[in-house]
């Protein structure tokens, strides 16, 4: 609480004094602060938040009960759908739990293209979050910024797959085509250019007092608190768990490139804002790497194996280090051509859960600024 | 590998500079961007660049299409249906149509067409003022500069053949595969044969039952059949299988 102007201590002496009802208010599901639909119900003790409910379900599609009516290659387009901020990570997990069910292993050039394919997405998801947390603090240009250059890295995904978003590039045994002629070069001067943006946009951050202040020192979890409530990526790593699934639980081939887990022991919003931006740092350098590998294995090389389309039955489980946490998919396969059940862990479901141990104790114009570094994705959590 | 970001902030250095340094920044930009061409384009006008790959509306070729209703099955959001038309020798046939009010652009129908007739289409302009405007018929769907890379093309290698040290792509994915027939459940009905978009199954008798009728069993040309699955799915008894090469 160092950096806060008025201490928080003083102001709770001060309101013990006064005899006041606590007010519940009700932020969303069509507020600014949330970026999509949920609701969150703070119960305000004057500016400071003493309660807080997340509700999610608004945006519910029945997403894993239509899967049991699909055969599998059908359902990647609608993985892509999951999340629109990280559709490849979410399409490659689905391939992934598809594959482990099948018992195939892929051939090298796709693992390598889809870690470059995931890294790009998760640079593009972590730039969409940095916007939010630039306008929840009140910086237009912060989001400005980050925008301009997750429009180069959505020219990539064009580049690559043909689509900018709702991408459906991996497929079950590879992925959908090669990388394209001098796909290699625009990704590295992608990759050279963004890192000196980046630092343009740190210093529009880190350098003010002002932005420094809003986030150091406030919403402080600990990891006894993180291990309860089951928060899970940056946010995790911002409160002192080491623990990355790319490095400690490999997929694919993560265990052949070389990258730094950045984890901080503070644990308060400021540490999560640096672990993500750290890790646009790191994806950069992954991405060189497995640029190199791919390039190193050749024009003519496999990228995707033919695959039996019935899987027989049984029970697959993958996970997967997602930009926003560790998500999950778990397969019941019964032996036909379609799943009979497949379920979803999304990381922000549970992360989200964390709103209450998060805001307490803020003041009320510091909820937008601490629930930001959630990162919420509503096409996810209520899938 | 070192922390790029995290070894140069270990603290705040906020008290530093206080807001100083941020507006340095955006000086600068202001600086560079001032002296240089706006990077908007006027749109309607003007348009931005997409690559070859790019995915828009599904493009039919209706010359080399067969009617197989291979795109009808693979299509996620069910937006493919098959109707009647004339073609150009005014015969009826069967050719697909495009709801493009539920077409997700997802580019399956173009994958999975074994004769590479659907393509995708750089056309991404499609507002129209009516739903019923947004159904594409055949005729419609065909695109004047349809080129090389727009039949997307699945390259596939066999488990096999990497296993044997040959990992070599092949260009079709299901041309590999082909139906067999299990002789004993089939009753020789010949729906197999009319069903067939590409008349690679024949007919033939073999030998006579106790009645006296004709034993009819369905032959399949294997240069002729394209795998479409069609012969499969019509079978009243199940009596023909898709063998899976792996």
């Amino acid at each position: 609480m160092t950096d806060s102007i008025v201490p928080i201590k003083e102001i709770e002496e001060n309101m013990e004094k006064m005899d006041t009802d606590k007010m519940w208010v009700i932020m969303g599901p069509q507020h600014p602060f949330s970026h999509g639909l949920w609701t969150l119900k703070v119960q305000l003790d004057g500016e400071i938040v003493t309660d807080a409910e997340p509700i999610v379900g608004y945006l519910h599609r029945g997403w894993e009960k239509e899967t049991e009516n699909r055969e599998y290659p059908k359902i990647i387009p609608m993985a892509d759908r999951l999340c629109y901020a990280a559709s490849m990570t979410y399409t490659h997990l689905y391939c992934m739990t598809v594959e482990k069910a099948l018992g195939i292993d892929i051939p090298e050039k796709a693992k390598y293209i889809r870690i470059v394919a995931d890294e790009v997405c998760r640079i593009q998801s972590h730039l969409m979050w940095l916007a939010a947390v630039g306008t929840d603090l009140g910086n237009l240009t912060v989001f400005l910024w980050c925008m301009r250059e997750r429009e180069y890295f959505l020219d990539l995904n064009v580049k690559l797959c043909g689509a900018r978003m709702t991408t459906n590039y991996p497929r079950i045994g590879g992925v959908r085509n090669d990388t394209t002629d001098l796909f290699d070069r625009d990704i590295l001067r992608t990759v050279d250019r963004f890192e000196k943006a980046l630092w343009d946009i740190i210093y529009l951050i880190d350098d003010s007092s002002i932005f420094v202040s809003r986030m150091k020192g406030i919403s402080i979890l600990t990891r006894e608190q993180v291990a309860n409530v089951g928060l899970t990526g940056p946010a995790m790593r911002g409160c002192g768990v080491d623990f990355d699934i790319r490095r400690d639980d490999p997929y694919d081939n993560y265990d052949k490139v070389d990258f730094e887990v950045p984890v901080l022991t503070a644990g308060d919003s400021y540490s999560r804002y640096m672990i993500r931006v750290e890790e646009m740092f790191q994806s950069c350098d992954i991405i060189r790497q497995a640029v190199q590998k791919v390039k190193a294995l050749g024009k003519n090389a496999p990228y995707r194996i033919k695959t039996p389309s019935k899987v027989p039955a049984g029970t697959t489980f993958t996970r997967l280090e997602d930009p926003r946490g560790e998500s999950l998919m778990y397969l019941v396969s019964d032996g036909t051509d379609r799943p009979w059940r497949l379920k979803v862990r999304s990381p922000i479901f549970v992360n989200v859960s964390s709103a209450k141990l998060q805001s307490v104790g803020t003041r009320i114009a510091d909820v937008p600024a601490v629930l930001a570094q959630i990162d919420m994705c509503l096409g996810e959590t209520d899938r | 590998m070192a922390m790029k970001y995290l070894d140069k902030y270990p603290k705040n250095l906020a008290k530093s500079g206080w807001v100083l340094k941020p507006l340095v920044t955006v000086l600068r930009l202001f600086a560079k961007t001032a002296t240089r061409k706006p990077v908007t384009v006027l749109y309607p006008y003007e348009k931005e660049w997409i690559p070859d790959n790019y995915r828009g509306r599904p493009g039919l070729r209706f010359d080399k299409c067969v009617g197989c209703g291979m795109c009808v099955r693979m299509c996620p959001t069910a937006c493919i249906k098959l109707v009647e038309v004339a073609d150009d020798d005014g015969k009826m046939v069967m050719r697909p149509q495009v709801n493009l009010g539920r077409c997700a652009m997802c580019g399956y129908c173009a994958e999975y067409c074994p004769v590479d007739a659907m393509t995708v289409t750089p056309e991404y302009e499609l507002a129209e003022y009516t739903r019923f405007d947004l159904i594409y018929g055949p005729r419609r769907l065909h695109y004047e500069g349809t080129t090389e890379g727009m039949e997307v093309k699945l390259e596939v290698t066999l488990p096999s053949d990497i296993e044997n040290g040959n990992p070599e792509r092949r260009v079709s994915l299901f041309d590999l595969d082909r139906p067999e027939l299990i002789d004993n459940k089939c009753i020789g009905c010949k729906k197999c044969a009319k069903v067939c978009p590409v008349d690679a199954i024949e007919m033939v008798e073999k030998g006579v039952n106790d009645k006296g009728r004709p034993i009819l069993r369905p032959i399949i040309d294997n240069g002729k059949c394209i795998s479409c699955k069609n012969c499969v799915l019509d079978c009243p008894k199940d009596a023909l299988v898709i063998k899976e090469v792996l």
